[in-house]
């Protein structure tokens, strides 16, 4: 069905085409095997004839090159481009078999003769000439090299410089910064470097204050103003420049009221919900003598902001979620259960497995406080304040949930990232820390992101039309943590990243010319890491909003303001008396407060309630109507509703790949239409608009990664290379030692089940 | 009010069971309004019953004022119609409808609860345990013995033939423009299979059914093999279930064969006649070693010798490899499916929901059927003939063979195609639907009934949703084969093989499944369905993929979105729409202006305005 044109045109970013004709090169070993190196990026360590383990049925010897250590990533340039391993891999940072140091989780020696294992850390000495190296990746994957041929010495060097550069010892040693600066010193015209942090992109970075007016005007906060008194990170070390605070409060009062709260953070809004209720996040307030006094000054402040004069509405985060250490130890388990036990023998206790990491728990609890949020403003009109300890955690995540829950400009892919800048980056969630970039305190090390992606995931799976992105987008966007050169993911605070860039720079000597510090990439300059084309996996063709933009020559739908009296007239009916008037008692809020907690608690303990709460019935006339996708959305939250998210978790895990299936078979004829779609209205555009810029490359531009190509005679059958991981692949990138390479047709009787030698001698260890 | 009306009668011209959810906001899709003119055309010609319009054939037999105790909203009073086909609730008490519209055929059991004398409010009345994973309270006025002739009437008409009457299917007087019973033809689907050839032909031994009564009149057997030696097999085959040909694998000549368990007793009796038999199976494309899957594990195929059956031992068929696949028996599944409904009806497990599935097993079973399928259809595709029993051929080995079939063949994963299979490898080989689903009869511990066949359309959905291009139905067919598997409504499903089916006269008296399913096939489609002819398809048969069919085991739950269609598949297909709609306006814009318009584009560079006539002839095409 393919002609061998088309076999070319397919996809190239994990994967390969299957059918390459590549064997006629049996004269390669002369060919000299380099690491590609980036900016600034050095060789640090290498060894040769080192074979890099392939857990697949068809090469058994598993792939020889040589193994590099940067000061970036650990590289593996192989010999033989075997057919199957002829990647085309256009990850513009890393290569197909390169791991990024920052990924690294931990660096495993073996020696199978002696019987030796020992982990790796900085600056350690290794007493044994190692036969193996095993690398845990924070993205689950497992990578194996061996060191049968490769000489002694030089293996363990190797070993050694992999674990000490895996544990750098300052920020400043963070890959990020050298190839940031080195971009500055080479090159000396005025785009400096490409890297353009916020021109050219549609996201807002909320890095000044023009960014918060347009969110103020966007969702009609008229009664909220930007605040530049923390210019210079002069009151709050953790707070961004700019942030917005009610009208009321003047810079004085804050300068006054900062003092008391965690960190001197003055509690930030986020978000207005439609009906002018607010949501604020807001750390402890550390002086207790002045709590009283200061969480009524802040309560009546946004109360004030309210054109119902609204009660407020504290939510407890620390009380009622998980902690970041309770979020760890999840992961922990889950990885284990996921990729580390061997399948076969874990598949029995699977569910329960599962169910004991708590991962899907958490999900759970994290997006039911969200939706208990989500009633409080949508239901109750009232404004919420989340209350955090130190506001730099869990607040992300339930902010965002519930913005991405009422609001669908945040569920475009300009609106999320902006929401992402706006929740996790300039409110200071602690990147450095809860990646553990530095591998320096596990206790600080958390997946609060990762578990927030799981939650949008969730919402994605069960309305997959209502995103403008894909799955394969959140995938990638949690790996881009593990990819040290983007601002987003690799510091604590702004004033973190003001500081390292400054300082780095005039120790380095570099003339930042008008900048005031290093302008590192942003993770949301996607081209830094994808070609155009393997962008538009990230495109979703159910999107409803698509349609609209296209049509609408580009203009992007933003959230519409529903003032209407009408609709407060018809959402207002249910309240209580007291809260028509805008002044809900002090009784009032504590009974809702209580009931909250209850709520979540009767759910732990089981104890089921015959009266339906009001949110419960809030959430069930939700429910009962039709969903408008342009409009809040609630997600189920019954557990047997919720999923795992299998690209990320199972991607790299052989056996649970299904070849030629999983939901991206049904994308690819979704994106087929979509394209042809997009083609049409680009021809009736042309009609229309006679000669109305024909040659403009954005409506020749597809948006859809599959595109129709063939005769249409027949819609064509998915490509033979999508599997269930697509765009990612197993080969190679899950290895666990031990059981090398149990291949998918264990489950079919009669094939024969593949052992390497290797294994056999494994597992005498 | 009329809208109500007309969405109720509507959905249930559609699929009358999956649309009763129990409070009918939650029925209300776009479905209701495209064939409400339908509807009024229905209820012109039919007696209203409250709000739904009857089938023909149908008629009321009471109504009465009832409250309906609903394990969501609390008590309800309205009142309820029973028919000879279905129990009716509407509420009365309050604007927000509730309904519930049950076929009798759905009932499993009918208790009385409370007594006269009972304390508490709503406390006497009646408790109806349903086949379709849910359970019905009814509360009634606890003077003058409200309830004796509701629940007399409940228990006669839902159990018709415990109580010498017909089953519904036998009383429906409903007419369709495709006639289901036609969809099978058994030489029919042999020929397509390529048979009869030189190696396997075509016997008429059984037309009688004297060869063996569970089993279909046409068999297909190996061409080396009488009529007489297949009599000699049949003595050694438990239920003389011989082993004949399912599928044949038109390249390899491989095959699928199924039969019973051999009669090896205790004593371990061997029989000549059958190891030949055999044989000449394995002979037919020259395999090596002909693979038995007996569906048991193994101490259950042990176990089976006391009471006269076994397996097939190594000496006695030396040519042969016995694999056990360790599927449990009918009352395992049973239980299985039990504790499966306590954990989601009326509400799901909250706390270590995940464990609480995993207790079930139900998974876990699913897994061994997906599995032992696999291994059938790899042998099969790898060019080894094989064959399939558990021990009397009818539950595990049907399951086996059907689904490893719908792997192999893409014929199968086709509307008509799938019910081909059904037609041939359940109903044509005695699966005991009546035992089985226990049709009209009152004896609901009856130990014969299972979930068996539920089990399979589970197995079916689970790869459904691993290759969601792979099959041209959809997920509601296969829900409205289950509600039609308990309902009554239609013949298909009723009795335990052939010759009962033949004796009652079923294809005369009854209408078939597929005659309303062809009526409409639109409603079953899949939309992202992708022909591919020689595409074997191997689920992953592992805990990590397979999932609860929760729109089926959880759909009466209010809370819970009930959605006609899935949201992707509508989406897809409101694109479908859209395309279209483009199509139509640039055609239109082709024909206003053909000539000025062709050098204008010729004359802009960009290479898809270079092409446009090319375009639309090719995008038309395929639709």
């Amino acid at each position: 069905m393919f002609s061998g044109k088309q076999t070319k045109a397919t996809f190239k970013s994990y994967l390969p085409p299957l059918q390459t004709d590549s064997k006629k090169s049996p004269q390669l070993p002369i060919k000299k095997l380099e690491a590609k190196l980036l900016p600034g990026e050095i060789v640090v360590n290498e060894a040769n004839f080192v074979k890099k383990c392939i857990s697949t049925e068809s090469c058994q010897d598993g792939l020889w090159g040589k193994l590099v250590c940067t000061n970036f990533k650990v590289s593996f340039i192989p010999h033989n481009s075997l057919p199957l391993q002829r990647f085309q891999c256009t990850h513009r940072l890393l290569g197909e078999h390169d791991i990024s140091l920052a990924c690294v989780e931990q660096v495993v020696t073996v020696n199978d003769v002696k019987g030796k294992q020992k982990i790796l850390g900085s600056n350690q000495k290794l007493k044994f000439n190692p036969t193996e190296l095993v690398l845990y990746c924070k993205d689950f994957r497992i990578i194996r090299f061996r060191f049968d041929e490769a000489g002694p010495e030089s293996a363990k060097k190797v070993c050694l410089a992999i674990a000490h550069y895996s544990h750098p010892a300052d920020p400043q040693l963070l890959f990020g910064f050298e190839y940031v600066g080195k971009r500055y010193h080479g090159s000396t015209d005025e785009t400096v470097n490409g890297v353009d942090p916020g021109g050219g992109l549609q996201t807002p970075l909320f890095d000044c204050s023009s960014d918060w007016d347009r969110e103020i005007k966007r969702t009609g906060a008229s009664e909220w103003r930007v605040c530049t008194i923390n210019q210079g990170y002069f009151i709050s070390p953790s707070l961004p420049e700019f942030f917005v605070v009610p009208v009321s409060l003047a810079d004085q009062d804050l300068k006054q009221y900062a003092c008391c709260f965690y960190s001197q953070r003055i509690p930030l809004w986020c978000w207005n919900h439609s009906s002018g209720s607010a949501l604020v996040r807001m750390s402890n307030i550390s002086d207790p003598l002045q709590q009283r006094k200061v969480e009524q000054r802040i309560s009546s402040a946004i109360i004030k902001s309210h054109p119902l004069r609204s009660d407020v509405f504290k939510s407890d985060l620390d009380k009622n979620l998980p902690n970041i250490q309770d979020i760890q130890t999840a992961l922990l388990k889950l990885r284990q259960i996921c990729v580390i036990e061997p399948f076969e023998e874990s598949e029995e206790k699977w569910l329960s497995s599962l169910d004991s990491s708590r991962w899907m728990e958490y999900v759970r609890t994290f997006l039911k406080h969200a939706v208990d949020v989500v009633y409080m403003l949508e239901s109750r009109h009232v404004s919420v304040i989340l209350l955090e300890k130190e506001d730099r955690d869990l607040s992300c995540v339930i902010s965002c949930l519930v913005q991405l829950m009422c609001d669908p400009h945040c569920r475009s892919l300009h609106g999320f990232q902006g929401l992402i800048q706006k929740e996790w980056v300039m409110a200071g969630h602690r990147f450095l820390d809860r990646c553990n970039h530095l591998k320096k305190s596990d206790k600080e090390e958390s997946p609060v992101f990762l578990l927030f992606l799981d939650c949008v995931w969730q919402l994605w799976n069960q309305y997959p039309a209502a995103f403008e992105f894909t799955e394969v987008y959140l995938t990638v966007l949690g790996d881009s943590m593990w990819v040290p050169v983007f601002s987003t993911f690799l510091f604590n605070c702004p004033r973190q990243r003001a500081e390292h860039s400054r300082d780095f720079a005039s120790s380095k000597s570099i003339h930042l010319g008008q900048d005031q510090a290093l302008r590192f990439p942003s993770v949301w300059d996607w081209s830094q890491q994808f070609s155009l084309k393997d962008q538009t996996l990230f495109n979703n063709p159910l999107y409803v909003g698509k349609i609209a933009t296209c049509v609408q020559n580009g203009t992007v739908k933003t959230f519409t303001h529903r003032r209407s009296k009408k609709n407060y007239s018809s959402t207002v009916r249910g309240l209580p008396s007291a809260m028509r008037n805008g002044s809900l008692g002090p009784n009032d809020t504590l009974t809702r407060r209580n009931s909250l907690m209850l709520r979540l608690r009767s759910d732990l303990s089981q104890v089921r309630e015959q009266q339906e709460t009001p949110s419960e019935r809030f959430i069930r006339d939700w429910f009962s109507r039709p969903v408008d996708l342009q409009a809040l959305l609630l997600p189920q939250l019954l557990p047997s509703h919720l999923s795992v998210w299998k690209l990320y978790f199972l991607r790299w895990v052989p056996e649970a790949q299904i070849p030629q299936g999983g939901p991206i078979t049904a994308f690819h004829k979704l994106s087929l239409l979509t394209d042809e779609i997009e083609t049409l209205q680009s021809q009736l555009r042309q009609y229309n608009g006679a000669g109305c810029t024909p040659n403009n490359p954005h409506t020749e531009h597809s948006k859809m990664y599959f595109k129709v190509t063939s005769t249409p005679h027949q819609s064509p059958a998915p490509p033979e290379y999508l599997s269930s991981s697509f765009p990612f692949s197993p080969m190679g990138n899950l290895c666990r030692p031990g059981i090398l390479g149990t291949p998918l047709s264990k489950f079919l009787n009669g094939a024969k089940i593949w052992l390497s030698t290797e294994t056999l001698a494994n597992e005498t260890i | 009010m009329t809208f109500l009306l007309c969405l109720s009668v509507a959905v249930e011209e559609a699929n009358p069971v999956m649309a009763s959810a129990p409070i009918a906001p939650y029925n209300s899709s776009p479905l209701g309004n495209s064939s409400s003119q339908n509807a009024s055309r229905e209820s012109l010609k039919m007696e209203p019953l409250a709000d739904v319009a009857v089938l023909p054939g149908e008629e009321r037999v009471i109504d009465k004022e009832i409250i309906y105790i609903c394990p969501f909203n609390s008590a309800v009073k309205g009142k309820v119609s029973i028919t000879n086909y279905r129990l009716y609730f509407k509420n009365t008490d309050s604007e927000t409808p509730v309904t519930l519209n049950v076929p009798l055929g759905v009932i499993n059991r009918v208790e009385k609860m409370g007594g006269a004398s009972s304390r508490g409010e709503n406390s006497y009345g009646l408790e109806i345990t349903c086949k379709d994973m849910r359970n019905l309270r009814f509360a009634l006025k606890q003077e003058g013995h409200s309830r004796r002739d509701i629940f007399e009437i409940l228990f006669k008409y839902a159990f018709p033939l415990s109580h010498g009457m017909q089953l519904f299917a036998f009383l429906s007087q409903e007419k369709y423009e495709e006639n289901g019973w036609n969809v099978y033809e058994p030489l029919e689907e042999y020929r397509r299979q390529g048979l009869p050839n030189s190696e396997w032909r075509v016997t008429f031994i059984n037309k009688n059914y004297e060869l063996c009564d569970t089993y279909p009149t046409i068999l297909v057997v190996p061409y080396k093999a009488t009529d007489e030696d297949l009599r000699r097999v049949a003595t050694f085959r438990s239920r003389c279930r011989i082993p004949v040909l399912s599928w044949f694998h038109k390249e390899n000549h491989a095959v699928i064969t199924r039969c019973s368990q051999p009669l090896v007793g205790m004593s371990g009796k061997r029989n000549k006649d059958d190891e030949r038999y055999l044989d000449v199976i394995r002979e037919a494309n020259g395999t090596t070693k002909l693979t038995i899957y007996d569906a048991r594990p193994n101490v259950n195929a042990v176990a089976n010798k006391a009471t006269g059956g076994g397996y097939e031992g190594d000496d006695a068929y030396q040519n042969a490899e016995l694999v056990f696949l360790d599927i449990h028996n009918i009352h395992v599944m049973r239980e299985s499916l039990k504790k499966l409904k306590d954990i989601v009806y009326p509400n799901v497990e909250e706390s270590h929901w995940l464990s609480s599935l995993e207790s079930t097993h139900w998974l876990e079973h699913i897994k061994l059927v997906l599995s032992g399928a696999i291994q059938v259809a790899d042998k099969v595709s790898s060019g080894s003939s094989v064959m399939v029993h558990c021990s009397d051929g009818w539950d595990r080995t049907a399951q086996l063979t059907s689904l490893s079939m719908l792997m192999l063949d893409s014929y199968y994963r086709t509307l008509g195609g799938f019910q081909v299979l059904l037609e041939k490898e359940w109903i044509g080989f005695g699966h005991k639907f009546a035992s089985r689903i226990g049709h009209g009869d009152k004896n609901h511990a009856d130990q014969d009934r299972s979930p068996i066949f539920l089990q399979f359309i589970d197995c079916v959905w689970q790869m459904t949703k691993q290759f969601p291009t792979a099959f041209e139905f959809n997920e509601r067919l296969l829900v409205v084969i289950l509600d039609h598997l308990y309902s009554c409504r239609f013949g298909t499903f009723l009795y335990n093989c052939e010759s009962a089916r033949e004796s009652n006269n079923v294809r005369v008296k009854t209408v078939s499944l597929w005659s309303l399913i062809n009526s409409d096939t639109s409603l079953y489609i899949n939309p992202f369905y992708t022909p591919e002819s020689s595409r074997v398809l191997y689920p992953v048969a592992s805990m990590r993929h397979l999932e609860l069919w929760v729109t089926y085991y959880i759909r009466w739950n209010p809370r819970i979105q009930h959605q006609q269609q899935s949201p992707v598949e509508q989406r897809y297909k409101e694109l479908l729409a859209l395309r279209d709609q483009y199509l139509k306006k640039l055609e239109e814009l082709q024909l206003s202006d053909s000539a000025p318009s062709s050098t204008h584009l010729t004359n802009s560079s960009t290479p898809n305005a270079a092409t446009p006539n090319q375009h639309i002839t090719h995008l038309q095409t395929p639709f």
